[in-house]
C-alpha cells in the first residue's frame, strides 16, 4: 500500500486541475435534475429528460434566458437516482454540493421525492417535484415544491364540474373504504358537493373493500337512489368491473372518475363500456389548444412519441423555476440566490403552465386548474374542459 | 313510484344479485366439499385452482377468437370443455405431485393441509412470475343483454350463471348418490382401508374426486371471468377462503351443505351491503355465519361424524 | 398346485422382525386356522397376503401368480377377500350399499362409464342391486338392507362384513378374528355361518382366531405362530396337545 501513497496528492492535484472551469459560472444558469433514468420506471426518467432537453434547446437557441436584462445560457445536469430512495438522496447532495446547481427538478416518484426533498431542504436548495403527489414531499419543507395538484384537490374539481356540466344536484359515490386514495377523494368530493347543494345531496355513499369484485348490492342502491352522477375514485383495474355492473343494473347517467383512471391500461380492460365517461387529470394530450398543443406537436415531432403527463409536468416545473429566477434576480452568490429563488417561487402567481395555471402557496403546493378528460369514442382521453377549484 | 314498490324492486333485484354471487361461492365450495368429503383434506389450493381456471378460460377464448374468426357463442361452447379438462389436469397434478406422496408416506393430515396452502401460494406466484401483475380483460364472448322486468334488471349472463350453478349441483348430487364411482367416493370417505378390499383402486377414486372438483372450479372461473372480466393472480385467494367458509357453514362433506352454504354466504353478503351500511358488510356477514356455526357446529346440513382413532 | 403359496416370507419393520420365514400352502376349499398369542404377527401375515404390506423377503403366489408389487385392490380382484378384527364397514352407507360397492368392483372403473349413465349401465346397476340382495338373503340379512351398520348389533355387523367380503366372489376368504367381541349366542351362529359358507361356496377359508371353540370345531388344519415364526402345525387335536403350543400360550413356568 505504502508504495502507492505518493499517488494520492497527484490524483488530488489532477482533480483540481481538470475540474470544471469556474469562470464559466458567470453567464450560466445551472439546474439539476434528479430523475429516474434507470430502475423500475425508466420511462418516467426518459420523459423528464426529453422535456427538459426540449425546453433548454428552445431557450438556448433563442440566445439564452433573460434575467435582469442579462442573457444566461441554461445548463442542465442530469443525475440518475435509479428509482431508489438512497440514490435519490446522494444524487441531490451531489447536485447541490458538487455541481452547485441553483435548483433541482425531480425526483418524480414520491418514493424518491420524499427523501430527496429532505436533503434539498437541509441544504437550503429549492427543489420541485413535477409528479409526486405524496403530501410528505413538501410538508414542513420551505425549499420543496411540487408541480402537480394533490389528490384531495380532485374532490372539489369533480364537484364543480358535475354541477356546471350536468347541473347535478344529487350525486352518488362508490369507493374502496380500505384504500387511502379513494377514501380521501370520496370524502373530499362529498364535502365539496354538499357545500354546494346542501346536506343530503349525496344520496348514496357506498363502500366496498379492496379486491371485491361484486358491487351489485351497492349499485342497486345507487341506481335506485335517483343520483344524477356517480363518482368512482378508483384504480383502473377496478373501474371496468364497476362500470360494467352499473350498466347491467340499468345505470345510464354519466360516471366521473379520478386521475388514477389513467394509471394503466383502462381501455384494454374496459373496452366500450368506459367510453363517454369523465375524469380529472393533470393534463391531456388529445384535444389540447394553444401553447399546450404547440408543446405536444413539437415534442411528438422531436421524440416520435406523444408527451405523457410526466413530460408536461416536468416542462412546467422547469418553467416555474425559471420564472422564480427571473423574479428573484441573480447575484452570482449561489447560496443567496437559492434562498431568493425559493422565496420567489412561494409567491408565484398565475404562472401559465401547459398543464394549467399555477399559483403557489408558501407551503410548496400549487393551486392549479385540472383538466377534465372525456373518454371519447376512439377510447382516447380527450381534453374536455379546464376546471379550477 | 310508491315506497313499497321501490322496496320490493330492490329486494327482487338484490335476490338476483345474491343468486349470481352465491353461484360462484357454491361452485367453488362444491370442490372443497368433495375433496374434504373423500380425503378429509382441506384443499386450500382450491381457490387458486379456480383462478387458474379463469386464466385458462382467458387464454383459450382469446386464442380461439384470434385464430378462427368464429362467432362468440361457438368460442364459448368450445372454451367450456377445454377449460374444464385443462383445469382438471391442474387439480390432478396437484394431487399427484403434492398430496399423494405425502399420503403414501403416511404424513399427518396437518402436513397435507399445509402443503395445500403452499400449493395455493405457488400457483398464485407462479402465475405472477409467468404472466406478470397486469390485470387481464376477459373478452366478451356473448353480448350481454339487459332485460328489464319493471325496475328489476336481468342479464342473460346472470341467468346463465345461476342455471349452471344449480345444474352442476344436480349433476354432482346424482354422481355421488347414484353412480358406482360416487358410491366408491362415499365409501372411501368413511374407511379408506376397506375400499381396496372391494377391489376398487382408491387412487382412481381420489383422482376422480379432484377431476370433479377442479372442473367445477374451472366452470366457476370461466363464468366469473365473464361476469367480472378483470383477472388477476390473486382473484382466487379471497373468494376461495370465503367459499371454504361457506362450505363449512353449510356442513362440509355434504354436497347439499356446500351448495346451500355458498348461496347463503352470497345472500348474506349482498343483503347486508344492500340494506345495511356497506362498510360493515363482511363484519356483519361473518358474524351471522359465526352465529350459525355457534348454533349448529356441524353446519346447516352437516351430521356429526366421529372419528375412531 | 396350492391356491395360496407363501414361501419364507419375512417382514421387517425397522429393527423389528414381525414375521420371519413364514410359509404356508392353502389348497382349494380348505378351512385353515392361524393362531398364536397377541403380537405373534398374524394380522401382519394377512396384511402381507392382501397386499397392504410388501414382504421384505420371500414370495407370495396366489393362483400361481406372484403378488409382489400388487396393490391391495389388485390382489382383491385376483380373488382374495378379507374381514378385519375391528369391523370396518361403511357406517353411514346402508347395508345394501355396502354390499353394492363390493359388487361394483366386478365392473370396469372407466371414467366415462360411471359419469354417463348409459342404458347398459342402468341394466348393470339393476343386476348389481339384485345380486347384492341375493347375497344378503343367503346370509339371512335381507331385513337389514336399508339399515345403517352403525345401528345394528355387533354380531349382525360382523355378519354384514362377512357378506361384503363374499360379494367380490373370492377364492380365498381371510377372516381376522371373526369371533372377537361376540357373545356366546352369536358365537354359535358364527360357527354355523362359517361352516355353511365353507360348504356352500367354492372357496378356501383362512382364519385368525383366539376362540378355541371356533377354531377347534371348524378348522381342518391349524398353524401356530409365535414371534413371527411357525412353532407348530397339525390337526386341531394334535395342536391341542403340542407342548410348544401350550408353552407359547401359557408361558414357560407352567410346564
Amino acid at each position: 500500500m505504502k508504495r502507492y501513497a505518493w499517488l494520492i496528492p497527484v490524483l488530488l492535484l489532477a482533480l483540481i486541475g481538470f475540474g470544471p472551469p469556474l469562470a464559466a459560472a458567470e453567464d450560466v444558469i445551472k439546474i439539476g435534475f434528479n430523475i429516474e433514468l434507470t430502475g423500475d420506471i425508466p420511462d418516467v426518467g426518459e420523459a423528464s429528460k426529453n422535456a427538459a432537453e426540449y425546453l433548454k434547446n428552445q431557450i438556448n437557441n433563442a440566445g439564452g434566458f433573460d434575467v435582469g436584462g442579462k442573457k444566461y445560457k441554461l445548463q442542465f445536469i442530469y443525475e440518475d437516482n435509479e428509482a431508489k430512495a438512497e440514490s435519490a438522496v446522494s444524487a441531490a447532495q451531489k447536485l447541490i454540493t458538487q455541481d452547485e446547481v441553483l435548483a433541482i427538478v425531480g425526483p418524480q416518484a414520491s418514493k424518491q421525492a420524499v427523501p430527496a426533498g429532505e436533503a434539498a431542504n437541509n441544504l437550503e436548495t429549492p427543489m420541485i417535484s413535477p409528479w409526486s403527489t405524496n403530501p410528505n414531499t413538501t410538508k414542513d419543507r420551505p425549499y420543496v415544491f411540487r408541480g402537480c395538484f394533490l389528490d384531495p384537490f380532485q374532490g372539489p374539481v369533480v364537484a364543480k364540474f358535475v354541477t356546471e356540466e350536468f347541473k347535478a344536484k344529487k350525486a352518488a359515490v362508490l369507493y374502496d373504504i380500505a384504500s387511502d386514495y379513494p377514501k380521501g377523494l370520496a370524502e373530499f368530493f362529498k364535502a365539496a358537493f354538499e357545500q354546494m347543494h346542501g346536506a343530503g345531496s349525496i344520496v348514496a355513499f357506498e363502500t366496498f373493500t379492496t379486491k371485491d369484485k361484486d358491487f351489485s348490492a351497492q349499485l342497486t342502491k345507487i341506481v335506485a337512489s335517483g343520483a344524477e352522477i356517480l363518482f368512482v375514485p378508483q384504480y383502473y383495474n377496478e373501474v371496468p368491473m364497476i362500470i360494467k355492473q352499473a350498466k347491467q343494473l340499468g345505470w345510464t347517467k354519466p360516471i366521473m372518475g379520478a386521475d388514477a383512471w389513467a394509471g394503466g391500461d383502462l381501455m384494454g380492460l374496459c373496452g366500450d363500456d368506459c367510453k363517454g365517461h369523465f375524469f380529472p387529470a393533470h393534463y391531456s394530450n388529445v384535444g389540447a389548444k394553444g401553447e399546450t398543443k404547440q408543446f405536444i406537436d413539437n415534442y411528438t415531432e422531436l421524440y416520435k412519441k406523444t408527451p405523457d403527463d410526466v413530460a408536461a409536468l416536468t416542462y412546467d416545473a422547469i418553467g416555474v423555476v425559471l420564472a422564480a429566477i427571473k423574479q428573484a434576480g441573480l447575484t452570482g452568490k449561489v447560496k443567496k440566490d437559492r434562498t431568493a429563488i425559493m422565496e420567489a417561487m412561494g409567491k408565484l402567481k398565475d404562472y401559465p403552465g401547459i398543464t394549467g395555471t399555477m399559483t403557489f402557496k408558501p407551503d410548496g403546493d400549487p393551486i392549479k386548474c385540472a383538466v377534465v378528460v372525456k373518454i371519447n369514442n376512439e377510447g382516447k382521453f380527450e381534453f374536455y374542459k379546464s376546471v379550477c377549484p | 313510484m310508491p315506497w313499497g314498490g321501490a322496496l320490493l324492486a330492490s329486494i327482487l333485484q338484490n335476490t338476483l344479485n345474491a343468486l349470481q354471487w352465491g353461484s360462484f361461492y357454491s361452485l367453488i365450495a362444491l370442490g372443497y366439499c368433495l375433496v374434504y368429503g373423500v380425503l378429509l383434506l382441506i384443499n386450500f389450493a382450491h381457490g387458486d385452482v379456480y383462478m387458474v381456471g379463469a386464466y385458462i378460460a382467458f387464454f383459450v377464448a382469446t386464442f380461439l377468437l384470434a385464430s378462427g374468426g368464429l362467432p362468440g357463442w361457438v368460442v364459448l361452447a368450445v372454451t367450456v370443455p377445454i377449460t374444464m379438462v385443462l383445469t382438471a389436469a391442474v387439480g390432478v397434478t396437484l394431487e399427484r405431485v403434492a398430496y399423494r406422496p405425502l399420503r403414501r408416506k403416511g404424513a399427518h393430515r396437518l402436513y397435507v393441509v399445509v402443503t395445500a396452502l403452499m400449493c395455493g401460494i405457488i400457483l398464485e406466484n407462479g402465475n405472477l412470475a409467468l404472466l406478470g401483475a397486469a390485470s387481464r380483460a376477459f373478452p366478451e364472448l356473448v353480448t350481454t343483454t339487459v332485460f328489464s322486468l319493471g325496475d328489476v334488471k336481468l342479464t342473460n349472463l346472470k341467468v346463465a350463471v345461476i342455471v349452471v350453478a344449480i345444474g352442476s349441483f344436480l349433476i354432482l348430487e346424482t354422481i355421488v348418490s347414484r353412480t358406482k364411482i360416487g358410491m366408491a367416493m362415499r365409501a372411501l370417505s368413511y374407511d379408506r382401508f376397506a375400499l381396496p378390499l372391494m377391489g376398487i383402486p382408491p387412487d382412481t377414486v381420489i383422482v376422480f374426486t379432484f377431476v370433479l372438483g377442479s372442473s367445477f372450479a374451472a366452470l366457476a372461473g370461466l363464468l366469473f371471468a365473464m361476469s367480472y372480466p378483470v383477472l388477476d393472480p390473486y382473484m382466487g385467494a379471497m373468494v376461495g377462503w370465503k367459499a371454504f367458509i361457506a362450505a363449512v357453514v353449510g356442513g362440509i362433506g355434504e354436497i347439499r351443505g356446500a351448495f346451500a352454504g355458498g348461496f347463503l354466504l352470497g345472500f348474506v353478503e349482498i343483503m347486508v351491503a344492500a340494506f345495511l351500511p356497506s362498510t360493515f358488510r363482511d363484519l356483519i356477514a361473518f358474524t351471522i355465519l359465526l352465529f350459525i356455526l355457534w348454533m349448529k357446529p356441524t353446519g346447516l346440513f352437516g351430521v356429526a361424524r366421529f372419528q375412531k382413532i | 398346485m396350492a391356491l395360496l403359496d407363501v414361501k419364507d416370507v419375512t417382514q421387517q419393520f425397522g429393527g423389528l422382525r414381525a414375521v420371519s420365514s413364514f410359509s404356508v400352502a392353502l389348497e382349494e376349499r380348505e378351512l385353515v386356522g392361524l393362531i398364536g398369542p397377541n403380537g405373534a404377527g398374524k394380522t401382519t401375515i394377512f396384511n402381507l397376503v392382501s397386499g397392504f404390506y410388501q414382504p421384505t423377503m420371500g414370495t407370495i403366489r396366489f393362483k400361481d401368480q406372484p403378488t409382489a408389487g400388487l396393490k391391495p385392490n389388485h390382489v382383491t380382484t385376483l380373488g382374495v377377500s378379507r374381514t378385519f378384527q375391528n369391523i370396518r364397514l361403511w357406517n353411514d352407507m346402508t347395508v345394501l350399499d355396502n354390499i353394492r360397492v363390493a359388487h361394483h368392483s366386478q365392473l370396469s372403473y372407466g371414467f366415462f362409464g360411471c359419469s354417463f349413465r348409459s342404458a347398459r349401465y342402468r341394466d348393470q346397476e339393476k343386476d348389481i342391486t339384485a345380486n347384492a340382495m341375493k347375497t344378503l338373503e343367503a346370509l339371512d340379512l335381507d331385513q337389514y338392507a336399508d339399515e345403517f351398520p352403525k345401528n345394528l348389533p355387533y354380531g349382525t355387523r360382523r355378519k354384514v362384513e362377512i357378506a361384503r367380503a363374499l360379494s367380490i366372489h373370492p377364492r380365498l376368504l381371510m377372516l381376522d378374528e371373526p369371533a372377537a367381541g361376540l357373545n356366546t349366542a352369536d358365537l354359535t351362529g358364527l360357527i354355523d355361518l362359517i361352516g355353511w359358507i365353507h360348504k356352500e361356496f367354492p372357496i378356501t377359508i383362512w382364519m385368525i382366531e383366539h376362540q378355541m371353540q371356533v377354531v377347534m370345531s371348524l378348522c381342518q388344519r391349524i398353524q401356530v405362530i409365535d414371534f413371527g415364526a411357525t412353532i407348530a402345525e397339525g390337526t386341531p387335536t394334535e395342536i391341542q396337545n403340542n407342548p410348544a403350543v401350550i408353552k407359547a400360550y401359557l408361558g414357560d413356568d407352567t410346564i
